[in-house]
């Protein structure tokens, strides 16, 4: 359990997706404008994170992973330059999913995410989490709670930077580094605070 | 004074509207009102006739942190008195340290003010008191022995980035005299990590901070590795009052404690803060030691009131953690922002190995979830009338 829980620490806090890896930048910065659609991206981000992250384990563990075909008499077969293009479809099917439950249950959300929500399938923070699981040879429940665990941070982080920059409305920041020129400032500031957990190990 | 008066009124033309000396107008602006009080009045609501003033109350809190100057000042001297093995008087020790802390203090001031007026005339903003505090406070985080062009770059990191890019004092998100040392402690680490001493002796002469001490012995109880400390009296009541090695203003907690009881009897600081900071800071401590016997982490033993007069805790929470701008603005959401950088602090110093000292990494991190914190307050009240006068 204690296990679990490190996982799910260290992927929040401590190797933070988007603040300390820097993946997912693109729906990070042009999402954050409010905090209400920030706190919709950010659940569907971890509902996907969630989904993924364990299909793409079974997918690497018994049908791309060297030798991983033996169950079917094949283990000379070597499939993992496959990784890519099949984690990447399944993301997109599982966005599919996302895409439709959302807009029968919140069409308002749904408008407001617009091309974003299909743009989480090539949002790296999911593929990241994909290739990182199999790079750190997780296990089953290992990898569900990494992928929830980084869902989480990719929340956190973008709903903090959602709300400061609903406080900065009251800034006068000078024009030219207005949009997305401060949000790439506060990012790197916050990540700067976020550094106070790099170097714990769990 | 009335020369004075007269003589800045003669020029006040030169820099009106359309003069050549406009471009210049905030520098006059700071000087008149710096020397004189305004005449100018308020154009728009709310008109709130009061006697306090940003002015004064930046004022006041750089009046209460003369003392720490002093006794930082002292300490500087006191120390280096013991690290050449000689003796000298109280004078002596007060004048060694001011000669060490008045170019700190001074390249601070001219960095700052360079940046503030700078920024005042491009973008035609007045000059604002806030940049007094924020540049009385850097010198007073900083170690005695820091380069004085690292601090130079620091402060301009802290002015520019913290402060000047969202617009000036009240607009930003970060407090620039952290952001400043923030920068410093990434930047040069081998100068300011925290995990040996800072004063001013002779070359190699060093030693470990109290933090570090526990920080590096495995399996053992922390007061008693403190006691045991032979170089530096690392006891509770030194350690309170302050003659350790340290940065310069943050060693003596009775007079941070002073200051903090004037500033909240002044209601100039959040005294929710504080109450929220020391509870953290307790809680953590206490969960700390019950699962010290159960790990190999000697930093988890160190009992609450040692924690709050280690490092410079009492310091961060007073004079950075309350700052009204960068902290939350809703009353509860203070008191759980001062509590988490409470608990964050001692998470910091304890597990994390790479940190001796965390208390301003908390901070900064705070201030990046304050206004998360406000928006769910205010949410959550929104929710709870909501369901009260909806039926």
């Amino acid at each position: 359990m204690q296990h679990y829980v490190n996982i799910i620490i260290n992927s929040v806090f401590i190797e933070n997706i988007l603040l300390i890896y820097f993946l997912g930048m693109c729906s990070f910065l042009s999402i954050s404008k409010k905090v209400e659609t920030s706190i919709g991206l950010g659940l569907a981000v971890i509902f996907v994170l969630s989904i993924t992250a364990p299909a793409n384990w079974a997918i690497n563990e018994y049908l791309l992973a060297d030798g991983a075909l033996s169950w079917a008499g094949l283990g000379h077969i070597n499939l993992d330059f496959l990784q890519f293009i099949v984690f990447i479809s399944v993301i997109a099917a599982m966005v599919q999913l996302v895409e439709m439950l959302m807009d029968r249950f919140s069409p308002a959300l749904y408008v407001n995410l617009g091309i974003f929500l299909p743009l989480i399938t090539v949002n790296c923070s999911i593929l990241g989490t994909s290739l990182f699981l199999v790079e750190r040879e997780y296990d089953l429940i290992e990898s569900t709670v990494f992928g929830f665990g980084s869902g989480l941070g990719f929340f956190l982080a973008i709903v903090s930077l959602a709300t400061v920059r609903k406080r900065m409305r009251y800034s006068n920041v000078p024009p030219t580094l207005r949009g997305v020129g401060m949000a790439m400032l506060l990012t790197g500031l916050i990540s700067m605070a976020f550094l106070g957990f790099s170097g714990i190990s769990l | 004074m009335q020369w004075l008066l007269k003589y800045i009124l003669k020029i006040k033309p030169n820099f009106e509207e359309g003069q050549k000396l406009h471009w210049l107008y905030p520098v006059y602006e700071a000087t008149e009102t710096i020397l004189f009080s305004t005449d100018e009045k308020t154009k728009s609501a709310p008109h709130i006739r009061d006697s306090i003033d940003i002015k004064r109350v930046m004022i006041l809190v750089v009046i209460t942190l003369i003392p720490c100057y002093i006794f930082g000042a002292i300490n500087v001297g006191y120390q280096n008195a013991i690290a050449l093995g000689i003796e000298r008087s109280l004078i002596g020790n007060l004048i060694f340290g001011a000669i060490t802390i008045v170019p700190i203090i001074a390249v601070t001031f001219i960095a700052g003010a360079f940046w503030e007026i700078l920024f005042a005339i491009v973008r035609k903003h007045d000059i604002s008191e806030g940049f007094l505090v924020t540049c009385a406070l850097i010198p007073l985080t900083m170690p005695p022995s820091i380069p004085l062009w690292q601090l130079f770059i620091a402060t301009s990191f802290g002015i520019v980035i913290g402060k000047e890019i969202f617009g000036g004092v009240g607009m930003n998100i970060f407090n620039p005299a952290l952001t400043a040392r923030c920068f410093i402690f990434f930047s040069y680490p081998s100068k300011i990590s925290g995990d040996m001493v800072w004063l001013v002796g002779p070359d190699g002469y060093s030693g470990a901070t109290a933090l570090s001490v526990p920080a590096t012995t495995k399996n053992s109880d922390a007061v008693t590795l403190l006691e045991n400390v032979s170089q530096f009296d690392y006891s509770w009541l030194n350690l309170a009052s302050g003659w350790i090695p340290g940065s310069i203003g943050e060693t003596n907690k009775f007079i941070i404690f002073a200051a903090a009881l004037i500033l909240m009897a002044m209601k100039l600081i959040s005294w929710r803060v504080i109450l929220g900071g020391v509870s953290g800071l307790f809680a953590m401590a206490y969960v700390g030691n019950l699962i010290a016997p159960y790990t190999d982490n000697s930093m988890l033993s160190i009992p609450a009131h040692y924690h709050l007069v280690m490092g410079s805790f009492a310091f961060g929470l007073t004079f950075m953690a309350t700052e009204p701008v960068t902290g939350s603005h809703t009353d509860t959401g203070r008191l759980f922002y001062g509590f988490f950088v409470g608990v964050l602090t001692v998470i910091i110093r304890s597990i994390n190995p790479a940190y001796p000292e965390g208390v301003m990494l908390a901070i900064l991190l705070m201030n990046a979830f304050a206004s998360l914190i406000d928006y769910f307050v205010v949410k959550v009240n929104v929710n709870r009338r909501m369901s009260r006068y909806a039926q």
